[in-house]
């Protein structure tokens, strides 16, 4: 019993961690801004591509191969600082009260320029880099050897988590936010500069979405495709636990990755539909998510 | 720009020219352009572009002896990664407006599966010059679709028989392929040969995952926690190289005898360890005693070497090999006709049946368009004066022995073989 | 509102042209107008308000129908085959219409996608049924009796398809003008006020989208046996994505909007390929923002906005 429950355990959480971020990044833009950001899923694959080659150009300039660690954070970093602000600022505040299809579409359009644009950066050949996997080392649970970095991941979606929560109670800028989201319009009158915190809120789940790409890399090859795939994944997760709703989506990254765990060890033959399944079963008995509030209509 | 009055005096020229040419070979063209289509992005280039350069070179190599009989041989290269509805399209667009008189297509089971029937609505000469699926000539047999390389049937008993008789004592197997015609008819080859020759063997997991997955590391622990004695995989490109870096630092290949079919494929861009089985499905090892013998691989492959970095793979050598075969096919043609550019339907009749040396060995194309090469299987080890590892203990297998007779479902005639036929073969290390 | 009426026949008679001056673009034109029909009915649901982000599963539906009735239930005439596809598309646009047209906004989107993805993962994974990745072949249709060779077939096809384009586009048209059409815009403008008149709209919005299943799962079948073959892709979220793209980029105005979206997008493309493959989805991708930020009513918006129109049915 303890042989396979354990293993099957650890497998489900490993791959929660790795949907975590990116579907943690799409939901809090959702709340904050109110978009579905379509092209989330190309930050990940960009912050994948990114890291994996900063990873590269470290070992190859043979400098200390720890800095490979830190190095996923960077690059995380830089490509929303990069993107964030500069998108933020031109295609995604045209789009303000204009109505989802608009801002579907034009981050339709956003995609589709991030998907060529990473061909002609990074080229169309696979990256791999697991120097950080290499470094720490395995471990057996169960019978079965794991990557320590696998259990690293786990702990840092557990912080990523209590981080935000944190930041949302007890900082300023968390409060803001949280008042941006609660009613965007009281709030403008309370003379907050949303304006700012849609900029911050987007920059913020960029980097959320480049962190996951970076964090992924270390344990999987990068190749093009991969944002798309992750865009539906990602949206998966956000639509489960609620669109908008970060809770949500951690429990529903859980709930995920058991599905497709689940599907692996007993039917192989359905491991890409789980996640899907799950979703449909979910939202036919709530649309609007575990976590998620029917949305108003308006008059 | 040209002066009108120069123009015109180039005008006359070429008719002149034009007529004097007719005298002795009427259509002969200015080129012969090929659509080649292999993968040129996304992870299956790892294993699509090592044939695209085989393409490139052999092409190179046919032009400097003078092309094929007098024409240059130029070719259009198309990605299979856009999916087969493009790839439809794409070799539809060549055909259609005029730019291929040959194909050479595709490298994915799937867009053989998709192109075949195209090939005969067209009337247009395609070689299958990597696809192997064995469902590809079952159940219609088209007149235009040639594939020289042999089909999974061969192949796949081919690693079944060798891995019982390096691993005698193998109980369980694991299985993980990738999630289309190929993976699948390769799980079910092996399955239906192991029922055959070892019917005790118990398969342990089986799992697809989808081709282009970047990630295998639940996949692993499944295959961890079935404690198989072999695993048996056929996952390809960058799928396998990540396989591979995923699968080495959880011990898979410390707990269990690996089989990678294409493995190859990857030997110089990962370090496969030492008594992995991996092979070339077919006889395209550029290093064999056979192609030795012949004499062509080895500058062949020191020219690739000097072209592109690096030792060619069997997917270069299967292109290369395709390649000779289209010229083979057209030379016959065009001697048939009497010296004369033949049409398609000419080049087409002089592929039945046709039998070619090629870099590595011999092809004969049965009478369902499936040509017949042999097998050559080894396993990774070191060998003296060679500072990366190599392929070692190898056997050949006569190609013809492991297919079923023409027209004879191969999964049912496979299930006619006893272990008698297991004692029968050539031992592995009898390759040298 | 004045129609481009006389702008439209031309183009229509440059189309009928297109197999006599350049018989390889047949087949790209067959394939545009097929998709033009799932972007038509993409553009009826955006004239209601709604934007889908999984109308690509009732075009793979479509197509995946004609192939299972041709190599499973043996049916092989096109007129059967095109009739039962597009019916199959639209009871399964009935069922899954009668819960998700009770969604608005992203939701709609969402529950959409949420739909084809797992429509896409079933086509993909099911191996046994639906020959997994690889996809199934589709033979060649007879007609009425008549079998043709794949190049005749091929001509008849497009004819078919440009014949189908007009007869459907206008009865659409139709619809459109009609009390259920006008409601259907109401929706969009104010759901409330629509209701208090008496009229449902869960209704109006059911049959709608009942219909643009059905277009949509036309086009599939048209598809399905222009290339011969059909793939787990069709259903893939961003053909679903490209379809809504195509809807917009031609405009959503009037019904020849998604054709003309369509012609246009599949021609360009023929025409860059090669010049720019590399960056094929770069190009569209700005000329869709382009669109968005000026031209919000897309190319039939231009041809109407000529003519001295200035209703505003842009998004």
């Amino acid at each position: 019993m303890f042989q396979t429950i354990v293993p099957l355990f650890v497998d489900a959480l490993a791959n929660a961690a790795l949907i975590f971020f990116v579907a943690f990044g799409l939901t809090l833009v959702f709340s904050v801004l109110r978009i579905l950001n379509v092209a989330h899923g190309s930050f990940y694959s960009i912050g994948a591509y990114v890291s994996a080659s900063i990873g590269l150009w470290i070992v190859s300039a043979g400098l200390n191969p720890w800095l490979t660690f830190p190095a996923l954070l960077v690059s995380a970093a830089l490509v929303a600082a990069l993107f964030g602000p500069l998108i933020e600022r031109t295609l995604v505040q045209w789009t303000y009260g204009r109505g989802e299809a608009v801002q579907i579409l034009m981050t339709f359009g956003l995609f589709l320029i991030l998907e060529d644009l990473q061909r002609l950066v990074f080229g169309v050949s696979s990256y791999y880099e697991d120097t950080p996997v290499a470094l720490l080392g395995s471990i057996e649970i169960g019978g079965i050897i794991y990557l320590n970095y696998q259990l690293l991941l786990i702990a840092l979606a557990v912080v990523a988590l209590v981080a935000m929560r944190v930041f949302i109670g007890h900082t300023r800028m968390g409060r803001l936010l949280a008042v941006v989201v609660a009613d965007r319009e009281i709030s403008e009158a309370l003379g907050i500069d949303t304006r700012r915190m849609f900029t911050i809120a987007f920059t913020l789940g960029i980097f959320l979405a480049a962190l996951g790409g970076a964090l992924a890399t270390p344990t999987a090859g990068v190749a093009p495709g991969l944002g798309a795939d992750t865009m539906v994944l990602a949206f998966a997760v956000a639509a489960i636990g609620g669109l908008g709703q970060v809770e949500g989506a951690a429990l529903a990254a859980v709930i995920v990755a058991a599905a497709r765990v689940l599907a692996i060890y007993l039917f192989p033959a359905l491991d890409a539909v789980a996640p899907y399944l799950v979703m449909l079963i979910v939202l036919l008995v709530r649309p609007y998510g575990l976590f998620g509030k029917p949305a108003i209509r308006r008059i | 720009m040209p002066k009108p009055k120069f123009r015109l005096a180039m005008t006359a020229a070429a008719a002149a020219a034009l007529m004097t040419g007719a005298g002795w070979a009427q259509d002969k063209p200015a080129r012969l352009d090929l659509g080649v289509f292999t993968f040129l992005s996304g992870p299956s280039a790892a294993y699509g572009l090592p044939g695209k350069q085989g393409a490139e070179l052999m092409i190179e190599r046919i032009n400097a002896q003078g092309g094929i009989g007098g024409v240059p041989v130029s070719a259009t290269y198309v990605d299979e990664a856009q999916g087969a509805e493009g790839v439809i399209a794409e070799y539809r667009r060549l055909a259609e407006g005029g730019r291929a008189q040959a194909m050479i297509a595709a490298l994915s089971s799937g867009n053989c599966l998709a192109l075949s029937p195209l090939a005969d609505q067209l009337k247009m000469p395609t070689i299958g010059w990597n696809c192997d699926t064995h469902q590809l000539f079952l159940k219609d047999q088209p007149d235009y679709f040639y594939r020289p390389n042999g089909n999974t049937i061969a192949e796949f008993m081919a690693y079944t028989l060798y891995f019982l008789q390096q691993h005698p004592e193998v109980k369980r197997v694991a299985i993980i392929n990738p999630d289309y015609a190929f993976g699948h008819d390769a799980a079910e080859i092996v399955k239906a040969t192991l029922k055959a020759v070892r019917p005790e063997v118990e398969i342990v997991a089986e799992l697809y995952p989808k081709l282009g997955a970047s990630t295998y590391q639940t996949e692993i622990s499944r295959l961890s926690a079935a404690r198989p004695d072999v695993v048996f995989s056929n996952l390809w490109g960058g799928d396998l190289e990540n396989f591979v870096r995923q699968a080495g630092p959880r011990g898979l290949f410390r707990q269990s005898a690996v089989v990678l079919a294409l493995g190859e494929t990857v030997m110089q861009r990962v370090d496969l360890p030492e008594g992995t089985i991996v092979g070339v499905l077919g006889d395209g090892w550029w290093m064999s005693p056979d192609a030795r013998t012949i004499g062509e691989a080895e500058p062949f492959a020191a020219a690739y070497r000097e072209k592109y970095g690096s030792d060619p793979v069997f997917p270069t050598i299967k292109m290369a090999n395709s390649l000779i075969v289209l010229k083979a096919a057209y030379e016959k043609a065009i001697s048939d006709n009497d010296g004369a550019w033949p049409d398609r339907e000419q080049v087409v009749a002089a592929l039945e049946g046709l039998s070619v040396q090629t870099l590595t060995g011999t092809t004969t194309f049965r009478d369902d368009n499936d040509g017949v090469v042999d097998q050559v299987i080894g396993t990774v080890g070191r060998a003296e004066g060679v500072d990366r590892p190599v392929m070692t203990g190898m056997v050949r297998y006569d190609g013809e022995a492991l297919l079923a007779p023409v027209g004879q479902d191969p999964i049912a005639w496979i299930g006619t073989l006893t272990p008698d036929f297991l004692a029968d073969l050539p031992r592995p290390g009898s390759y040298n | 509102m004045r129609k481009p009426i006389p702008l439209l026949v031309a183009a229509l008679a440059l189309l009928l042209l297109v197999p006599v001056a350049f018989p390889h673009l047949k087949f790209v034109i067959t394939l545009a107008v097929a998709k033009g029909f799932a972007a038509l009915g993409v553009a009826l649901l955006l004239r209601g308000g709604l934007i889908s982000l999984g109308h690509a599963m009732y075009f793979a539906i479509g197509a995946y129908a004609t192939a299972f009735l041709g190599s499973k239930a043996g049916v092989s005439d096109l007129v059967l085959l095109l009739v039962a596809s597009t019916a199959v598309a639209a009871l399964a646009g009935l069922v899954f219409g009668a819960f998700l047209v009770r969604y608005r906004a992203i939701f709609f989107a969402m529950l959409n996608l949420a739909v084809s993805m797992v429509i896409f993962a079933l086509t993909s994974k099911l191996y046994g049924i639906t020959g997994g990745t690889d996809g199934l072949r589709v033979a060649v249709p007879t007609v009425l009796g008549w079998a043709p060779g794949k190049a005749a077939f091929d001509g008849f096809l497009f004819y078919l398809c440009i014949l189908l384009m007009v007869v459907l586009g206008w009865l659409v048209h139709r619809y459109l003008q009609s009390p259920l059409g006008h409601a259907l815009s109401a929706i969009h403008t104010n759901e409330v006020r629509l209701e208090y008149l008496g009229v449902s709209a869960w209704q109006t919005l059911l049959t709608s989208y009942t219909i643009s299943a059905a277009l949509a799962g036309l086009g599939g079948a048209l598809a399905a046996m222009s290339i011969g073959h059909v793939l787990p892709e069709f259903a893939f979220w961003t053909e679903s994505g490209h379809l809504v793209l195509t809807a917009v980029l031609g405009g959503i105005g009037g019904v020849a909007g998604a054709f003309i979206g369509s012609v246009f997008l599949e021609i360009l493309h023929t025409v860059a390929v090669g010049v720019a493959a590399e960056a094929w989805n770069l190009i569209i991708g700005l000329a869709l923002i382009c669109v968005i930020f000026f031209l919000p009513r897309g190319i039939y918006g231009l041809i109407e906005a000529r003519r001295g129109s200035t209703k505003e049915t842009g998004l």
